[in-house]
């Protein structure tokens, strides 16, 4: 699917992560992350393969899964493979697209300095892993 | 006595969201954070309510609530809020004071204000917490 950069930015404008950016740092953001498609069942993740970088889902839907195992469910605006590349270890899980799936992506040696720019992003991207981490203590205990 | 800056960051660095912080972001961290004094039975957090800071308890005592039960005690040492402090997410329980009780406070509002200016300290922290959520993962596996 191709989208004019307009269209975009506009729905950059719309997700949580990128919610504090103004419009010429959404345009910055449309212009640094490259779209991407992947067809349903696509694997974009590899658990215990090495990192490919940062995902922010912009349409779709995908799977998180542990050794087959299903974990969590992530949609518009949820974002993966920051885990990896801010670690520089291998994915612990699989991403699989449930449907047609289609992403932003930023290649990992880029994913610093581009927090680095967008303090408010990396923010939100600190409040969700803080989130994250809350409900994975949940389940275990 | 007032709590002097290498006590408060000494404390601070016990968290174990701030573990790995250097040293000048320590500094300025215990900068913001301060000294709040609890009466007996006064409550420093509220079940429910959105979290809005750290808390380190520096003496005194507390209990941990839910409702009427009892889950827990804190002593000096203890902190609670620590991922509240970054997610606002409301308090599963409250905390009440037990006696006179000493606290430094950490206020989400200050911490973000912190961030803005210092990334190296978010990288630091988002970190620690990716490293925590895998071994989290990784527990969850075996």
């Amino acid at each position: 699917m191709n989208t004019t950069p307009q269209q975009l930015v506009d729905t950059l404008s719309g997700l949580s992560l990128f919610a504090d950016l103004s419009r010429p740092q959404l345009e910055q953001v449309a212009h640094k992350l490259s779209e991407e498609s992947f067809p349903e069942g696509q694997r974009i993740l590899r658990q215990g393969f090495s990192g490919t970088g940062f995902y922010v889902i912009l349409e779709g839907e995908v799977a998180i899964r542990i050794d087959g195992k299903e974990v969590a469910r992530l949609a518009k605006g949820d974002f993966f493979g920051e885990m990896s590349v801010l670690l520089g270890e291998p994915p612990v899980a699989d991403v699989v697209a449930l449907r047609q799936l289609h992403v932003l992506h930023l290649g990992g040696p880029d994913l610093e300095g581009f927090l680095r720019e967008h303090p408010t992003v990396m923010f939100r991207m600190l409040r969700t892993v803080a989130l994250r981490l809350r409900n994975a203590s949940r389940w275990r205990s | 006595m007032p709590i002097s800056e290498e006590e408060k960051s000494a404390a601070l660095s016990r968290v174990p969201l701030f573990e790995g912080v250097s040293e000048e972001s320590m500094t300025r961290l215990s900068a913001v954070t301060g000294e709040v004094e609890f009466g007996a039975r006064q409550f420093i957090v509220t079940q429910g309510q959105v979290g809005s800071g750290l808390y380190i308890i520096v003496s005194g005592a507390a209990r941990v609530v839910s409702g009427s039960h009892e889950l827990a005690r804190f002593g000096p040492g203890d902190f609670f809020g620590e991922l509240a402090v970054i997610d606002q997410q409301p308090r599963v329980a409250s905390v009440q004071a037990v006696e006179n009780t000493v606290c430094l406070a950490l206020a989400s509002w200050d911490l973000l204000e912190l961030l803005k200016h210092d990334p190296t300290l978010s990288q630091n922290l988002i970190r620690g917490l990716a490293a925590r959520l895998r071994s989290t993962s990784e527990h969850h596996r075996h």
